[in-house]
């Protein structure tokens, strides 16, 4: 390694001391007391490292800088500057320098800078190598190319064998893909209508006919309109394209299409012709290979037990399985999103789109809706497909119907739901047998026996009470059973109006309550008809809070009757839904609330109001907000009595 | 005089409970089991707190309160929620929320700080 370093400092003493202690470290040191010194020496010596003082009187280390930089860019400049001249250091490092030591110089601090301009160093004289590497790669390369064109100079033999190739391939419907499986004659003939040349195949399947006659293959039964092709070729000076049959070595008879291609020599006349025959009935076998092949696959394509569809870049529906098209709308051009979701627009997280990008396999869960209507829950999974140079062109996608597992975790989530209503119950029983376990305490203590008795009679209740607690849930009821009450309406929408309006006016939200006056009495379990109200009243809210336009938001709470029923509208002016959503409403953990949604809410409210014998119906549009409307019958039908009635424990 | 506190809660024997706590640390106590009765009692024995359950068969907690707050002279009369549900906005000027099951030393602490 060059060694050379130029030293650059005004202070004697500072030039003395360092350039020992360089010396030392092995570095051949010049020194200048000035700028216009430095740059003669480096000029003549040329050194790759130059350690200067920035502060000099004359030219300052900074001008020195740019003037070395400008001379060699290459050469690493050290600035060594006093204490304080940050400024300085900072501006010597825009103009290049590779470090700056501050004075006093600490051995160990200009050690660091030295490695960085050697690491500098070393780095660009690798990328040159490098670069100097690349540019030889680039000329052995191109010289292998000249060589392999050279090669690839075609003479005329060559080029009238393609042709005749590329005209069989034509004849077979799969292109030239089955030319490889493709079985055929190649024979070349002269001009006394000799065979001269044949390939493997002809030799094996047809004789060795070298020497022989040009027609000599050929079945006598062609007929007497039959000419040897080599022979018209030679005659017409044209490539010939004929059926004939020929005879194989074993006698055997096989239908051909022949092909022929004149060889010209240099002067322009035919001195040779290739002929071409491709065996039909081998061509045909594979065609019937092919097609059971093909079969059996679109067989398992469409029998499989799950949805397959191939999607393009739009998730426009190229192909789709018997099941799907059995269960989906699946028009020509349809898109995945609107076949299998109703929506206007692709899903968000969407696997298809993420196998698009990364090109790997993706799962996702969805909701699906069927052209009947129905909702099925399916697991999906994606695999790209791609064309011959490794592009992704389509997805495939195929979705497991789940929907059955999804309904035992539903009915499952239901029970949890059931304990989780009964966990008031428990919290009481708690607090109830801390008061028997207070009252023998405080008994004991102050000897009072009627306290222990009474305390003991606590206990034993809430003992009997968790025996029937347990019993339930052991026994646990399919449907909750109702407490069917009769109830006066007014009082009861009034109830649960109250319970909701502080947190509807602490949003800065109109509430309005349209009462009918004289809306009488309803059989119902108020208890839980309550907590479906005040869900969806609570939706309401969200749908209002979620509205980012700056439009005044109003809840509306009506209530009013016809004959038999009495009818609940909920309508806010909120964010409304999108047709999915309006699709999912009640599924179970269905939610558009992201983290602030359970997904229980609505699926709660439609099942409190199913088992009331109601109705509940949405209506909503994105941007224009939602109307609820729940119809409840003013008596209960007996039917739905009767099945609530009857506890499922028995 | 001792003070008084009313106790309202559906399950006697939390009422039980309420009350041997109460009476244990030197106040009188009264009690009622719905919503409807607790305003009969309030008015015949003016309580000086009332510790309240939210969930009762009939009316809840919340409808009491409204109720009661609407009579002049009982709008200022301290309400202490001892509930086993979450009901934090339902009773606005509540002093204080006791879940069930509830440390009876916290419960008289609350209380003391209310009523001495």
């Amino acid at each position: 390694m060059d060694k050379k370093l130029l030293l650059v400092d005004d202070e004697e003493g500072i030039r003395k001391v360092l350039g020992i202690s360089l010396s030392d470290s092995g570095y051949t040191v010049f020194s200048a007391e000035n700028g216009e010194e430095a740059l003669k020496i480096f000029r003549k010596e040329t050194p790759p490292i130059v350690l200067t003082d920035i502060k000099m009187p004359g030219m300052d280390g900074i001008e020195l800088l740019q003037k070395i930089k400008h001379a060699n860019p290459d050469t690493e400049v050290i600035m060594i500057t006093g204490h304080g001249d940050m400024e300085l250091a900072i501006k010597s490092l825009k103009y290049q320098a590779v470090d700056f030591v501050t004075k006093p110089i600490n051995d160990d601090v200009l050690e660091i800078a030295l490695n960085r301009a050697h690491e500098k160093i070393r780095m660009r004289q690798q990328l040159r190598e490098y670069t100097e590497n690349l540019e030889a790669l680039v000329r052995e390369k191109s010289a292998k190319l000249i060589e392999i064109e050279r090669q690839v100079a075609v003479g005329q033999a060559v080029e009238g064998l393609s042709s005749a190739m590329r005209n069989i391939a034509g004849d077979l419907e799969g292109g030239l893909t089955y030319f490889n499986e493709m079985p055929c004659f190649v024979s070349v003939h002269n001009s006394k209508l000799k065979i001269v040349a044949i390939n493997p195949l002809y030799k094996e399947r047809l004789g060795d006919k070298v020497g022989r006659n040009s027609w000599d293959v050929y079945a006598p039964k062609t007929g007497a309109k039959f000419r040897c092709p080599a022979e018209q070729t030679f005659k017409t000076g044209k490539g010939q394209r004929t059926k004939a049959t020929i005879k194989t070595s074993n006698g055997d008879k096989a239908p051909v299409i022949v092909h022929t291609a004149p060889i010209r020599n240099q002067e322009g006349n035919i001195e040779l012709v290739v002929e071409i025959s491709a065996d039909i009935t081998e061509v045909k076998r594979l065609r019937e290979e092919l097609r059971r092949t093909q079969q059996r696959y679109q067989q398992l394509f469409d029998e499989v037990p799950c949805y397959i569809s191939v999607q393009d870049r739009q998730f426009r529906l190229t192909a789709a399985n018997r099941r799907f098209k059995e269960d989906f709308d699946v028009e020509d051009g349809a898109f995945c999103y609107e076949a299998y979701r109703h929506r206007d627009e692709p899903c968000p997280n969407c696997p298809i789109a993420k196998t698009f990008e990364d090109g790997q396999s993706h799962q996702a869960e969805m909701v699906v809706t069927s052209k009947a209507g129905k909702k099925y829950n399916v697991l999906i999974w994606t695999a790209p497909l791609r064309n011959t140079v490794g592009e992704i062109t389509h997805v495939m996608e195929m979705s497991t119907n789940i929907t059955q597992i999804r309904q035992l975790q539903d009915h499952l989530s239901s029970l949890g739901l059931k304990i989780s209503s009964i966990s008031h119950g428990i919290k009481s029983l708690l607090a109830g047998l801390d008061g028997g376990v207070y009252l023998m305490d405080t008994g004991f203590e102050k000897e009072k026996p009627e306290r222990i008795k009474e305390g003991w009679d606590s206990v034993k209740t809430i003992l009997s009470r968790i025996r029937k607690l347990v019993y339930d849930i052991l026994f646990f009821a399919k449907e909750r059973e109702l407490k069917w009450d009769r109830v006066d309406v007014l009082s009861f929408v009034d109830d649960v109006a109250a319970t909701v309006e502080p947190k509807i006016k602490a949003k800065g939200i109109e509430f309005v309550r349209n009462f009918d006056s004289a809306l009488g009495a309803i059989d119902i379990d108020a208890g839980v008809m309550r907590l479906a109200l005040i869900n969806i009243l609570e939706n309401a809210l969200d749908a209002c809070i979620d509205d980012k336009t700056p439009k005044s938001h109003k809840i509306v709470f009506d209530v009013h009757q016809n004959e038999a029923q009495i009818v609940f509208d909920i309508n806010d002016n909120g964010i409304g839904m999108d047709r999915e959503t309006r699709e999912n409403l009640f599924t179970l953990f269905f939610s558009s609330k992201g983290n602030k949604g359970t997904g229980l809410g609505l699926f709660i409210a439609d099942k409190i109001i199913d088992q009331h014998g109601g109705k509940i119906s949405v209506e909503s549009k994105s941007g224009r907000g939602s109307s609820f409307k729940i119809s409840i019958p003013k008596r209960i039908p007996e039917s739905v009595k009767a099945t609530s009635e009857k506890p499922a424990s028995k | 005089m001792p003070k008084k506190i009313l106790i309202i809660d559906d399950d006697p024997v939390v009422v039980k409970y309420l009350t041997a706590v109460f009476s244990d640390n030197g106040y009188a106590t009264c009690s009622a089991t719905s919503s409807m009765e607790g305003l009969d009692v309030v008015k015949k024995e003016k309580p000086d707190l009332i510790c309240l359950d939210l969930q009762m068969p009939g009316e809840w907690g919340p409808r009491f309160y409204r109720k009661l707050r609407k009579d002049k002279e009982f709008k200022d009369i301290p309400i202490v929620v001892v509930s086993g549900i979450d009901g934090d906005h339902a009773i606005k000027d509540a002093v204080a929320f006791v879940k069930k099951p509830f440390d009876p030393e916290k419960l008289i602490g609350i209380v003391k700080m209310t009523i001495g």
